[in-house]
């Protein structure tokens, strides 16, 4: 009976799964390391609002402006984003999750908040063209 | 073979993976991360797979993102939680087999839920094409290896307490 086809007893906790996990954890750390040297959280000037992978919008963080929203439409209907003061964030977006709108407000180059089921993205990066840290920016302006 | 029996267990497991994700559904997101779950599905998949073996988990994955996806009715969360799924559980056999004696149940659903992430994600970007999702990768794995030890608890748990009990027909 024991032995019917296919069935396993798990067991113990073994060294390859702490392996694993270590493993993982430092590269994924070193990862996140590596990212945000590359930005060093260096204040964005200028975020790009996407909706299903084409450019919508830009607007600019200027640090003395006041904050505005702007409403640009999804896939599922409106995204409402909130910018100034440096910083850009969702306001309010027709999704369920609403990861977007929890991620709050982002400031940095190279930061981004994306709404998966309404297909918008925003990201903030530096001045026109110059591509911030040589992050991924630069391949797509 | 596929006689009742099969059909039931079967029937036991998906209605499982569906009541544990949609008792999932009542958290709130872990991490403001597309893709950043839980997990707690996946309990039922890596259930098949050490009480019944690969065909088992596979079936029971496949099906269970199936009436999940038209349950929701939702198509983008279809095709993210059937590729999710899908390559997922191809994994874990893969971890689970030749190495009979290296990978414990842990670390099998470690890397069923570090590898369910990084697929959704990857489809995520299927969808909105923005090579920016990637910077959540690192996020992605790390919340999995927690998810993953919990999903792997509990599923030994279970697989545990149904030794014994005359599974499959004879």
């Amino acid at each position: 009976m024991a032995s019917s086809e296919g069935r396993r007893i798990p067991g113990r906790a073994k060294v390859a799964d702490a392996v694993l996990v270590m493993l993982l954890v430092v590269a994924s750390v070193a990862s996140l390391v590596l990212v945000s040297r590359a930005s060093a959280g260096e204040k964005g000037s200028l975020a790009i609002i996407e909706v299903n992978g084409k450019e919508v919008k830009r607007v600019a963080l200027g640090d003395g402006q006041k904050t505005r929203t702007v409403t640009v439409r999804g896939v599922n209907g409106p995204s409402t984003i909130e910018f100034g003061r440096g910083r850009v964030r969702m306001l309010e977006s027709r999704c369920r999750d609403r990861i977007c709108v929890r991620r709050g407000w982002i400031d940095s180059r190279g930061d981004t908040i994306v709404c998966l089921p309404n297909r918008v993205v925003i990201r903030v990066t530096g001045k026109r063209g110059t591509g911030g840290g040589g992050l991924v920016d630069s391949v797509t302006e | 073979m596929r006689g009742t029996r099969h059909v039931t267990n079967l029937a036991l497991l998906v209605s499982t993976g569906l009541v544990l994700s949609i008792i999932e559904t009542m958290f709130p997101p872990l991490l403001p991360v597309p893709g950043a779950k839980l997990g707690l599905a996946n309990i039922a998949t890596v259930i098949a797979l050490y009480s019944f073996g690969p065909g088992m988990a596979l079936e029971v994955t496949l099906l269970r993102s199936l009436v999940g996806g038209v349950l929701r009715g939702s198509v983008i969360g279809l095709f993210l939680s059937f590729s999710g799924g899908l390559v997922s559980t191809l994994v874990m056999i893969a971890f689970v087999e030749p190495f009979d004696d290296g990978f414990s149940i842990l670390g099998v659903s470690v890397a069923g839920a570090v590898t369910h992430n990084t697929v959704q994600l990857l489809a995520a970007y299927l969808l909105v094409r923005h090579a920016a999702l990637f910077y959540y990768a690192p996020y992605l794995v790390l919340v999995a290896i927690p998810t993953g030890l919990f999903v792997g608890l509990a599923s030994r748990r279970v697989t545990l307490s149904l030794e014994g009990l005359p599974l499959q027909s004879r």
